[in-house]
């Protein structure tokens, strides 16, 4: 388990840069990661891995593109046609023409940014202070983080639901935020805790020195440093908010919905599913957060790169 | 701990003295809005849904009754330790077997082979598709009369006859195992592949130098640069699965016969379909104390391992 | 349909001292950790009548059809006829069809909802637990309902709702495919032992046809009560269960044999018969009118249509009344604001012909008025008419609604039949089971 390795302290591989520090990018590193040259061996056990392992990943996606090409009356058909015999992109003009789909869409996207931004702002406080300080109680608060996962939702659902309706937050952003938000602390608190650990603690010294305020070391060069961290995080956050399903439904109300419920009271009827539609909907919504994975993928891999990851 | 202690940093007080919060009371500042969170939205619901465990008390009808400790002995003497035994096996299985893929291609692609980075990109999907479209996607995969999985394994000729995968006992749960693992392997790729950046590669060239195969190399230098984040990533995960329920409730329902019922299952049909607060309350009481018993274990026992 | 949009993040972002509430709750008081149930205040019938003639006010009005394709155009019609007619804003709410029942409960308990709402009639006994449902019985009168479409919606006795869209659930047959074996239209098989024949002349049509279509899914397998009815098992007798009566058990061995022969299919829940159905890969399958426009559209034969028909459940032994159970959509009204001009929506919506008619043109659903159902556009409907005919006029409601945990009570007695089905018990034993757990619910 991490749980010492993150408490060990943290051999500087970076030398302190001078200061004072601008938005700074860290020192270059030890090359990491792949090999300059591999054996035939490793090519072909990573080739086998890719096709056995990526087909389980890829064949259902590939299925949920058929499905979205395939017209309504032959989705049902026996058996199923691996390429839709009329492939039709009927689905998705019905997704364009529909308005709610874009208030839903506008939720979601409200929902997870501020989601994702306070996370990391909450993650990297509490991640800092369980990092760079040591009082009583610090240990066993950090457990208690990953603890608070650990309750069933449903119960869960139902008492915060009275919690949010005390104090008039339902219907409303706010709830869905706070929520997501806590949960999505103990993964981002560790993550980001172990990235502070790699900070090392001359640099912040240095600062206090110079008479920085402590609130300005974190947030002009702790968090600078660290962004790559907090991309990661942010990312993770986002994506808890972008797929819940059963506290948007219920925090939400109508008219704040997100899109997991907003896709489900669209097609998914009291008769019957719009299969081509919910799948083609749901392709929609994925492929821009996997277009943005790509591009971010090198901050993602820096920022979990010197964070939980190496403790 | 909210009396100060010793800073890491250790230096001069006078400096100290000329600011107005101690460290351990910056300390504290800085972990308020996490701290506040959690106690809002976790801590205190959390606590008033265990209380419920020990009332009579409806979804739907007003008022409620304290009646000890009868909901926890009604829990108990029904199908606990089946109820159990499932959990456990869904949750160990829904961590291990993404564990396995997500690390097995990690491993892939962290090689140079062709095309890495769009399938480090591709592989993203399954978990960027909304959770409850994945629900009703491998639904609609194993359905017993039109599902494709069927047709495709008819098709290669591994079975002659059409078999229904979420109906029979013996499938069932193999096959939520195998929708809950499409949905988060690529969490745990991402993850291990960022592991692995972290190990430096003069190490394996220096140890290849020396004549040291792939296989000596990786439990040699990978695995152990690798200890932190799987530790982190399988305590996740394990901790998630264990309260997952929607995977489940759309594809199977906890059936056939109960074959898939978990106790996050059991806890909503509970609650929302028998509208018995206490008893699910009770449900969540045995379930808190259980995985809490695990954890500590599961510490207790990682700390030991790192201190030898 | 006024959709109010949500106004932009600042607008909602929540005040600081309401934050500062919020968070502080959780640092103090975890004793006070109730979720204190919501006492409500029973009301009579006098309040929705009076204030049904006074002044209008805005109101909410919560359906699961408000975002569905093929039904929403006819919701929409009604509200603004019903808008325009009283110069009133309704605000509509919507929640998927599947959840719609557990956030309206929530929303209900939480003083989150008051006004018009949409339920299905399983849902009124316990809804009308939580004590904030309006007593209707006023607005019943002089619209001309039906006396069965008012039974529907009461509970208890009292007018919970007032009947919008009341049918059943009944056998749904291809009738090109019966034809194959023999079966004319009207002639379908009146006792259990024909209707096995026909089954198994069906199968041998071969082609991979499941002849019958039922449910055996967990989520549906509830329609099997209806079959233990049919073998003479009364369900519960006042407070007392009677599951695993002979008659039950009689049943579900009957169900099992089904199963055995390949009559019935395994993992088949409503929709999966349906689309089954739509692909002429079933020939007969459990339905209610609302299918009719799911089965249509999915289905590649664009003459399903006509080929629908509606018969009556076979029964034990000839003479026997055919059973059928009762289906259907009401309007409820949640006490607070809006509720006495929600309760006059109600009755619009409802009862008056025009809109009742309008209405059908689109969905399709049996009207609860004589005056509608006697009306051209219904009774020239053959599937519809031959419908109420055949099935919906034997109807009856299942027992089980009458008591609160009807939901799990039913899923207990699923998990039964489902552990008969794979095998993993016999009837006897399951159904034994299955009446002391159901019992046990019942208190």
């Amino acid at each position: 388990m991490s749980a010492t390795t993150l408490d060990a302290t943290p051999t500087p591989s970076t030398p302190p840069p001078s200061r004072p520090v601008p938005s700074a990018t860290p020192a270059p590193r030890r090359r990491r990661g792949a090999l300059r040259s591999e054996r035939p061996g490793v090519r072909i056990a990573a080739w086998a891995t890719v096709v056995v392992c990526g087909g389980f990943g890829l064949l259902p996606v590939y299925w949920l593109l058929a499905t979205s090409l395939t017209p309504r009356d032959q989705v049902f058909a026996y058996p199923p046609r691996f390429f839709p015999a009329a492939p039709t992109l009927d689905a998705f003009a019905a997704l364009a023409s529909n308005e709610q789909l874009f208030v839903y869409l506008r939720n979601s996207v409200i929902v997870s940014v501020v989601t994702a931004v306070l996370s990391v702002l909450v993650s990297a406080y509490m991640g800092y202070s369980f990092s760079k300080f040591r009082y009583r109680g610090r240990r066993s608060l950090m457990y208690l983080v990953l603890a608070s996962q650990m309750f069933p939702q449903a119960l869960l659902l139902i008492t915060l639901y009275s919690v949010f309706s005390a104090y008039g937050l339902l219907n409303t952003y706010t709830a869905m935020v706070l929520s997501f938000t806590t949960f999505t602390l103990p993964l981002c608190v560790w993550m980001l805790k172990g990235f502070f650990d790699t900070i090392p603690d001359e640099l912040v010294e240095a600062a206090r020195v110079d008479g920085a305020s402590r609130l300005r070391i974190i947030h002009s060069i702790v968090l600078p440093l660290a962004a790559p961290g907090l991309i990661a995080a942010g990312l993770f956050a986002f994506v808890r908010g972008w797929n819940d399903f059963v506290f948007a439904l219920t925090l939400a109300g109508p008219e704040k919905q997100t899109l997991p419920p907003g896709l489900v009271n669209t097609f998914i009827g009291e008769a019957s599913t719009a299969w081509p539609e919910l799948m083609a909907a749901s392709l929609v919504v994925s492929l821009p957060v996997a277009i943005a994975f790509i591009a971010l993928q090198k901050y993602l891999v820096g920022g979990l790169t010197a964070g939980a990851v190496k403790g | 701990m909210t009396s100060s202690q010793t800073h890491t940093l250790e230096h001069k007080r006078s400096q100290e003295a000329a600011r107005r919060l101690s460290d351990g009371q910056f300390a504290v500042l800085l972990l308020l809005p996490g701290v506040a969170l959690l106690a809002g939205v976790v801590l205190y619901p959390l606590v008033a849904a265990l209380v419920t465990a020990f009332f009579e008390q409806s979804l739907v009808l007003p008022g409620r009754t304290f009646v000890g400790l009868q909901n926890v002995v009604d829990v108990l003497q029904g199908d606990f330790l089946r109820l159990l035994g499932q959990t456990m096996v869904f949750t160990v299985g829904t961590t291990v077997l993404p564990f396995v893929i997500g690390f097995a291609l990690a491993l892939a692609l962290n090689t140079r082979i062709r095309g890495a980075k769009v399938l480090r990109g591709l592989m993203l999907i399954p978990w960027l598709v909304p959770g409850v479209v994945v629900s009703f996607l491998w639904m609609w995969i194993f359905n017993a009369n039109y599902g494709v999985m069927n047709a495709l394994l008819q098709s290669i000729g591994l079975i002659d006859e059409p078999q229904a995968w979420l109906a029979q006992p013996g499938t069932a749960m193999g096959a939520v195992v195998l929708a809950k693992t499409w949905q988060s392997f690529p969490w745990m790729m991402v993850m291990l592949l960022a592991g692995l950046q972290t190990v430096p590669v003069e190490l394996h060239e220096a140890a290849e130098m020396d004549g040291a195969g792939t296989v000596r190399r990786f439990f040699a230098i990978t695995m152990p640069h690798l200890k932190g984040i799987v530790g982190l990533v399988v305590l996740l995960e394990f901790i998630w699965n264990f309260q997952h329920f929607d995977i489940i409730y759309v594809l199977t329902g906890g059936g056939p016969a109960g074959a898939t019922q978990t106790f996050a299952t059991a806890v909503y049909e509970t609650a929302f379909h028998g509208f018995d607060l206490g008893k699910a309350g009770a449900l969540g009481l045995l379930w808190m104390v259980l995985l809490m018993a695990l954890v500590v274990v599961y510490v207790r026992f990682s700390e030991k391992g790192e201190k030898r | 349909m006024s959709l109010t949009l949500p106004p932009a993040l600042t607008g909602t972002a929540m005040s600081r001292r309401r934050m500062l509430q919020l968070l502080g709750i959780g640092a103090g008081t975890a004793a006070v950790a109730a979720c204190a149930p919501s006492a409500g205040s029973p009301t009579g019938a006098a309040t929705a009548a009076s204030a049904a003639a006074g002044a209008k006010t805005d109101f909410a009005f919560s359906s699961w059809s408000f975002t569905e394709e093929a039904a929403a155009p006819a919701l929409e019609a009604i509200v603004a006829a019903y808008q325009d007619k009283e110069g009133v804003a309704i605000s509509d709410v919507s929640f998927p069809y599947n959840e719609y029942i557990n956030q309206l409960t929530l929303q209900v308990k939480g003083g989150q909802f008051a006004g018009a709402a949409h339920v299905d009639v399983a849902w009124l006994g316990s809804l009308a637990a939580m004590g904030k449902l309006q007593d209707l019985s006023a607005l019943a009168e002089g619209r001309g309902y039906t006396e069965a479409a008012l039974t529907a919606a009461q509970y208890d006795g009292t007018q919970y709702a007032l009947p919008w869209t009341i049918g059943a659930i009944g056998l749904v047959t291809n009738s090109e495919l019966l034809q194959k074996v023999g079966v004319e239209n009207d002639a379908f098989p009146a006792t259990i032992d024909e209707f096995e024949t026909t089954l198994k002349d069906l199968k041998k049509l071969g082609g991979g046809l499941i002849p019958y279509a039922a449910s055996t899914k967990a989520a549906q397998l509830k329609d099997i009560l209806i079959w233990m009815q049919t073998f003479g098992s009364p369900l519960v007798e006042g407070d007392t269960v009677t599951i695993g009566d002979d008659a039950s058990v009689e049943a579900v061995t009957w169900y099992k044999s089904l199963y055995d022969q390949g009559l019935i299919a395994p993992d088949v829940d409503r929709f999966d018969a349906r689309s089954l159905f739509a692909q002429g890969r079933a020939a007969i399958y459990d339905d209610a009118p609302v299918g009719r426009g799911a089965v249509t559209e999915e289905s590649p034969d664009k003459d399903l249509a006509s080929k629908l028909n509606p018969v009556p459940r076979p029964v034990l032994k000839a003479g026997d009344t055919p059973r059928a159970l009762v289906w259907g959509g009401a309007i409820a009204v949640v006490d607070g604001e809006g509720a006495a001009t929600a309760a006059d929506f109600a009755q619009f919506a409802t009862s008056d012909l025009d809109t009742v008619l309008a209405d059908y043109e689109v969905r399709g659903l049996p009207p609860v008025t004589t005056e509608a159902l006697e009306s051209d556009v219904v009774a020239s409907d053959t599937f519809g008419s031959l419908f109420s005919e055949r099935i919906t006029a034997t109807s009856t409601t299942n027992p089980f609604w009458a008591f609160t945990a009807y939901s799990q009570i039913e899923t207990e007695i699923a998990e039964q039949v489902q552990a008969v089905l794979v095998g993993k018990t016999d009837p006897k034993t399951a159904m034994q089971a299955a009446g002391e757990a159901a019992q046990g619910l019942i208190g």
